[in-house]
């Protein structure tokens, strides 16, 4: 028997797929790895995103078609399972030339070869002039650059401005205990029957960010500069963030209970219904909140500085970058690089000397770009007016955004037993020191793995 | 109709025609099932992580060793273990007296028949979407009709909260596969000879003393087959925990096949996920073959 597995190819892992299946658990699942078995031509780019502003990516690919003649083979997979639909595809050696990337899974492809740095591009870099610094360095692994912006973003703090002026609240709240106060004052006037909206489902998109948001307003890091976990510190920001959700759903009762249940997209539309006061949202979904034609409440949501907790806490919130990636797979051969290269520069540059695809997809589904020039676009000063009051606060927050600090290779295998961690901490069901301690010692274990 | 010499060697002719004709559907196993399970335990012998493809060693039974030692395994073995009891037990017993219901003649029965096997026919994701809509806390007609009842004044949680999560869960799956067990104790019922309740009656026993020496004896062989095939389920169980719970809250629904699917698909450690299986298709085995030991001698 080899004592080395071999280099896993696209038949091997179908094997092993098919064979997990076969031994009577997994079988329906099996199909996710099951890789396009397409041939690939030198013509065509095949452009992976998850499912997400579909229409417009659609309609920005025609016209790339159209300009350039070059063919685009568009696929998209759901949000949640993307890194695995995306890593499926690698491992199998599946066609792919271009795909969104997070800025968590950037460490963990980069290291498994899959990805080809862009910084040897003049034709990409001559961008990053434009580019807010921080959305260049959210691309930037040891040192490379490994993509150009689609979009970033920040989790906000949203509230409801008709809710607080029923309940006699003359400005939002500015710390968490604050946030509690005048939650209970909504309560008691039986405005809503829980202010706070948080949305902690399992596989919630966004719990990652939700928990570092909260933990930095508590002046607290997951991990520390050296790479080592401090999570588990008892007077750190997460202990502190972890006792806030914990009160909040059981001892104030100001969460709903069924948070730990509740879905990102369920809970922005109980928000747009009129039945929470206050969210941590990402910011682009104050959009279709204050879009009449999608939410009983719009016109009503404003945004304010995150609230900070505990002493040490500031108003700092979690941010991220999502953004076009390119396969080590493209770089390799010369056409489907210079391809890769164009569709890329399309959607992340400039389309015909505008920056059409960041504008469009602001206007049209509030998605916040990273390019600089576009802050004096009139439509985008009009948006901004329209939907947030102005971009005042925006760009004070964003000026106390901080990137995620746990992301790394092994983020991936340690988020799905952190996120178990948290919801039991956040339900009770176990001490919030032994929770923190096992997700801290977790992390250290994978950090130090060779 | 041609009567063929006999064959030489081991085989007859009619046994080597018989070998040919079934020889292809042989292959289609050996390659879909047979072959992929003993890779499936070769896998299940590496540190397979498929984010490192560039390292996978050697670990010999180290992945098996590394579950059994793990926290998460013994959660998931004891919500798999509460899970399956209350599922098969309920399924079981709701099937019974479902059964005994159609065994009688009365008006309707037909249609009766044909609406309780809607559920059985619904697909299990329409099943797990349809309760976790019904057990939402929020918009969920469970606390609707509940409040419209007067039972409770404020809306209860009900998937959050980790105390009810297994058991509201189990219960969708009773509701699912509550049809199919009926129809095979039915089935049972109707083979079971007239003459016994005759002579039973003839020496004055009761309906409950007829049901406790006739037709429970007379059922073992249809609850030996529906507590086979109901565990061989439960103890597996995957989609209904995809679609209510995923898994949580914190460990609450965390089963083994749950378990199973995270190591496997999301943290893509196909290793440990593999032996997980391998420990997932063991357990059910042995149960089986218990039970079949238990239910199924003759005496």
């Amino acid at each position: 028997m080899n004592t080395e597995f071999e280099k896993i190819d696209r038949r091997t892992f179908l094997q092993s797929a098919t064979a997990l299946g076969a031994a009577g658990t997994v079988l329906p699942l099996a199909g996710l790895s099951a890789g396009s078995a397409l041939a690939q031509t030198d013509q065509k780019i095949v452009f992976a995103t998850w499912s997400a502003a579909v229409d417009q990516v659609k309609s920005h690919i025609s016209a790339f078609e159209a300009s350039t003649k070059i063919s685009v083979a568009y696929e998209n997979a759901p949000g949640a399972q993307f890194r695995q639909f995306l890593t499926t595809k690698f491992v199998g050696k599946a066609p792919l030339d271009v795909m969104w990337l997070s800025d968590a899974w950037l460490p963990e492809f980069a290291d498994a070869g899959w990805l080809a740095p862009i910084d040897k591009y003049p034709a990409l870099t001559k961008y990053n002039a434009d580019l807010q610094k921080y959305c260049v360095d959210s691309m930037t692994y040891k040192g490379r650059q490994y993509g150009s912006v689609y979009y970033t973003d920040f989790m906000a703090f949203l509230y409801n401005e008709e809710i607080l002026e029923k309940a006699g609240i003359s400005r939002p709240p500015t710390t968490w205990d604050e946030v509690v106060e005048q939650s209970i004052k909504i309560k008691q006037k039986n405005l809503v029957e829980h202010p706070m909206l948080l949305s902690l489902e399992a596989d919630a998109t966004w719990f990652i960010e939700f928990v570092s948001t909260l933990v930095f307003s508590f002046g607290g890091k997951l991990v520390g500069p050296d790479g080592k976990s401090v999570m588990q510190d008892p007077k750190g920001g997460a202990a502190a963030a972890m006792k806030w959700v914990q009160d909040a759903i059981q001892k104030h009762k100001i969460v709903s209970p069924a948070a730990l249940s509740t879905p990102e997209i369920n809970g922005l539309k109980a928000f747009g219904a009129g039945q929470h006061a206050f969210g941590i949202i990402p910011r682009y979904r104050i959009r279709p909140l204050n879009n009449p034609a999608e939410s009983k409440v719009a016109g009503k949501v404003r945004m304010a500085l995150m609230p900070k907790g505990g002493p040490d806490g500031t108003h700092a919130t979690c941010g991220w970058v999502r953004f076009y990636g390119m396969s080590a797979s493209a770089q390799a051969n010369a056409a489907r690089l210079a391809n890769s290269l164009k569709l890329i520069e399309w959607f992340g540059g400039r389309a015909l000397g505008e920056y059409k695809f960041q504008k469009m997809i602001l206007l049209d589904i509030g998605l916040p770009y990273c390019t600089k020039p576009l802050d004096s676009d009139p439509d985008v000063v009009k948006f901004y007016k329209t939907y947030l009051g102005g971009s005042d606060i925006v760009h004070k927050q964003a000026a106390l955004t901080q990137k995620k600090d746990v992301i790394s290779p092994w983020f991936g295998e340690w988020n799905e037993n952190n996120i178990r961690a948290w919801q039991k901490g956040f339900m009770n069901q176990a001490p919030i020191t032994t929770v923190l301690a096992q997700s801290g010692k977790e992390w250290d274990t994978l950090s130090a793995r060779k | 109709m041609l009567h063929p010499s006999p064959g030489r060697g081991r085989f007859s002719y009619d046994e080597r025609i018989a070998l040919l004709l079934l020889s292809p559907a042989l292959v289609v196993l050996a390659v879909v099932a047979v072959y992929p399970i003993f890779h499936s335990f070769y896998t299940s012998l590496f540190d397979v992580n498929l984010t490192r493809p560039h390292r996978m060693p050697f670990v010999g039974f180290d992945n098996y060793a590394l579950m059994f030692g793990d926290e998460r395994f013994w959660i998931a073995v004891r919500h798999t273990t509460t899970y399956t009891i209350v599922s098969v037990l309920g399924t079981a017993g709701l099937a019974l007296l479902v059964a005994l219901l159609l065994n009688e003649a009365f008006h309707g029965k037909r249609v009766l028949s044909m609406i309780l096997l809607i559920p059985w026919a619904t697909p299990s994701i329409v099943n797990g979407l349809m309760w976790k809509w019904i057990y939402d806390s929020s918009y969920g007609s469970l606390n609707a009709l509940l409040s419209q009842f007067g039972l409770i004044d404020d809306y209860v949680v009900w998937l959050a909260d980790p105390d009810k999560t297994v058991y509201l869960v189990a219960q969708a799956a009773i509701w699912k596969q509550m049809p199919l067990a009926a129809i095979l104790l039915l089935v049972t019922m109707k083979a079971i000879p007239d003459d016994l309740y005759r002579a039973a009656k003839v020496d004055g026993a009761s309906v409950l003393r007829r049901f406790y020496h006739v037709t429970l004896p007379a059922l073992k062989p249809g609850f030996l087959l529906v507590f086979v095939y109901e565990t061989m389920i439960a103890i597996r169980h995957f989609d209904l925990f995809a679609i209510m719970t995923q898994g949580g809250p914190g460990d609450a629904t965390l089963t083994l096949s749950w378990l199973t699917y995270v190591e496997t698909f999301r943290s893509l450690k196909f290793g440990t996920g593999s032996a997980l299986a391998f420990i997932l298709s063991a357990l059910t085995f042995l149960l089986s073959f218990g039970i079949i030991r238990l239910l199924g001698n003759k005496k």
